[in-house]
Order: structure tokens, then C-alpha cells, then sequence
């Protein structure tokens, strides 16, 4: 195993690890936060993206050699139609493909149902993919395009507002919780 | 409200195991977003579902020989064991440690609570494997999932990850909404 495989193994295991305790490994945490019962995969979810996206601006600001940046480009058409699909899969399986895994790990037979189905999932894409590639992801492809470039602003600035604004909509989503007495 | 149509009880699962300190959800959560920039500054943003399609061409093309070189999916993404392979490992292996170092599950089979509709287990395990298909093909078509669009493409601000976001939720909730209302009917 080179540095990278023993990185990503460790990244790996505290990443699972912190999913499992923020009880990612059952269905139900997803269900409820779609059904808008309670708020959990929310409230987890946009603090690790806030505390990411200070963290990420930090990086790129000030120590640029350490900012392994890797933005996804924008095309439309298969982002839609793909987070769509997306959408559908999360809401009747309560996974994505990472809790999956975590309930596989945290010995839950539906995250091992998930990740079997995610596997023939990829299969198919890999099979299908010729056929996608020149209507969903090829045209209308904006590439790799940011906030704050779009908005011609500093990075750690747009980051810092953003960062600001999600937490702000965490705790008062915790609000939300605590009166339904949650 | 939505949430008022469900029938199951509306005690929730949290898995709060301490009542002192920080929230479950916000120590957690920060901790997340602390691997994350872990991972930025040694390899790059976390990101899962590539690594899917990796291990099935991998596993593929071991069972047929030159199944990698005659799709142009994995010519793409490359097969093989690599960081993001080991990360998913990483992450089984992770959650596998928090459960057995856990001194007692603050969640037992009676919290998981879900809407009535996935209250039988059949329903949750055909939901499981279907949604799992479902999951990894949109996600390989978008290029992204909650990890790769959500978790990193949102904190560096990219407008894929809104723009996922955005879609993956609305499908969701619609989704939910219309099983809820079905499931009474």
C-alpha cells in the first residue's frame, strides 16, 4: 500500500465512524429528515458543509499548496436528471452511498441490501453510459464553475457569508426540533 | 404540515448517548467537517460513489478479462484499488469500530421510526436494495452524491453541488409526500 491507499483508508475510518455515531447506519434518520419530521440529517449534514467550506476557503486562501480542490463541472442535463434519481433512491432506501456502507459496517441488513443494490446500480451505469454520455452530459456543460467567481467576490468571503448563513438555518432548524420535543 | 400526516409515533431516534455537551449532531457533524478538510489538504474532497463502479470493474474484469477496456465508463474513471476505494473500505471498517466500542446502543430496533409505509421490514429491505440501484446510477450520472456534491461540492461553493442539491431534494420530498399520501389512502 502506497501513502494515498493508507490516507484514504484513514479518512475512510474516521469518516465512517463519525457517520455511525451521527446514527447514519439505519434508514430512519434519512426517512425522517425527508419526511420533515425531524431534522438530524440536516443539522449533521450542514455543519460538516459549513465547517468544510470555512475550512476549504482557509486553505485556498492561505496555504495553497495544502487546497486539493476538486470542483465538479456544471452540466446541467445529467445533474438534474441525475439528482433526481438520486432523490427517489435516497427516499425509499433511507441511504446514500456512503450511510450505506456505514450500515453495512454497523451491521444493519438493509445498509448490506443498499450496497448490493448500489453495486448492480453501477454495474448498469457502466453499462448505459455510451448511451447517456452525448444527451445527458455532454451538452450543456458550463465546467467547473464556483459562487465566487461567478460573483467576482474573494473566496474566504463568499465562504465565511455562507458558512454563516447555514449555520444560522442549523440552529434554527434545532429550534424547530427542540419544540416538537425531539 | 407534512410531518403531521405521518401515522407512526413521533418520537424520534436520536442518538444522543450523553444529555451533557455538545449535541450528537453538531459534534458529529463538525467532526465531519473536519475529515473533510483533512482530506482536502492531503489528497482531495471526500467523495464516495466513484469508488463503486472502481471495485465493480475491478471485481468484473477479473471475471472477464478485458471487461475494463472494453467499457468506456471505466477507461474514464480507471479501475483498481486507489484512495477512493480504500475509503469506502475505510468507512465499513470505521462504522464497524464505533459499534463495537459503543457502550450500549442508545438505538434499538423499536426507535427506527420510519414513515408508516416502511414500517414492514420486507418494505424496508426491497426499498433498500431498489433505492441502493437507484442511488449509484443517479449519483454516476451527475458525477457526484451527497458526498461528492453535497458534502464537498457545496464547500467549495460549486455550483453542481446547488445544483444537485437542489434536484436530489425536491425529488425526495415529492417522493416521500407521495408515498405518505398513498399510504394512507
Amino acid at each position: 500500500m502506497d501513502t494515498k491507499m493508507i490516507l484514504g483508508l484513514g479518512t475512510g475510518v474516521l469518516f465512517g465512524f463519525a457517520l455511525h455515531r451521527a446514527g447514519f447506519s439505519r434508514c430512519g434518520i434519512v426517512m425522517r429528515g425527508l419526511a420533515l419530521r425531524e431534522f438530524t440529517m440536516l443539522k449533521v449534514m450542514l455543519t460538516a458543509i459549513a465547517v468544510g467550506m470555512v475550512g476549504a476557503a482557509v486553505l485556498a486562501t492561505f496555504f495553497p499548496d495544502y487546497a486539493h480542490l476538486k470542483v465538479k463541472p456544471l452540466y446541467v442535463g445529467g445533474i438534474i436528471v441525475g439528482g433526481l434519481i438520486f432523490g427517489v433512491g435516497m427516499s425509499i432506501a433511507g441511504y446514500c452511498p456512503g450511510t450505506a456502507l456505514v450500515g453495512l459496517g454497523g451491521g444493519i441488513r438493509d445498509g448490506a441490501l443498499a450496497v448490493m443494490g448500489a453495486m448492480l446500480g453501477s454495474f448498469a451505469f457502466i453499462l448505459a453510459y455510451p448511451t447517456l454520455e452525448p444527451v445527458l452530459i455532454k451538452p450543456m456543460d458550463f465546467g467547473k464553475v464556483t459562487l465566487h467567481e461567478v460573483l467576482g467576490l474573494p473566496h474566504l468571503m463568499v465562504a465565511l457569508v455562507m458558512a454563516s448563513l447555514l449555520m444560522g438555518l442549523v440552529f434554527w432548524l434545532n429550534r424547530l426540533d427542540a419544540q416538537r420535543g425531539t | 404540515m407534512i410531518a403531521d400526516n405521518l401515522n407512526a409515533p413521533t418520537q424520534t431516534a436520536t442518538t444522543t448517548a450523553h444529555k451533557k455537551g455538545l449535541p450528537s449532531w453538531l459534534a458529529w457533524g463538525g467532526m465531519i467537517g473536519l475529515v473533510q478538510i483533512f482530506a482536502i489538504a492531503t489528497v482531495q474532497p471526500l467523495g464516495v460513489s466513484t469508488a463503486y463502479p472502481q471495485l465493480v470493474g475491478y471485481l468484473a474484469d477479473k471475471i472477464v478479462p478485458g471487461f475494463a477496456q472494453s467499457h468506456p465508463y471505466l477507461q474514464k474513471i480507471g479501475v483498481g484499488i486507489g484512495w477512493e476505494t480504500m475509503l469506502i473500505l475505510g468507512m465499513v471498517l470505521g462504522a464497524f469500530l464505533s459499534r463495537v466500542t459503543q457502550r450500549r446502543s442508545s438505538c434499538g430496533e423499536t426507535c427506527e421510526n420510519v414513515p408508516s409505509l416502511f414500517q414492514s421490514s420486507t418494505a424496508r429491505a426491497i426499498g433498500a436494495f431498489v433505492g441502493g440501484f437507484l442511488i449509484l446510477f443517479g449519483a454516476r450520472l451527475a458525477n457526484g452524491c451527497t458526498s461528492g456534491h453535497m458534502l464537498s461540492g457545496l464547500a467549495q461553493l460549486a455550483l453542481s453541488g446547488f445544483l444537485f442539491g437542489a434536484s436530489m431534494f425536491a425529488a425526495g420530498l415529492l417522493t416521500v409526500w407521495i408515498g405518505t399520501k398513498r399510504s394512507q389512502a
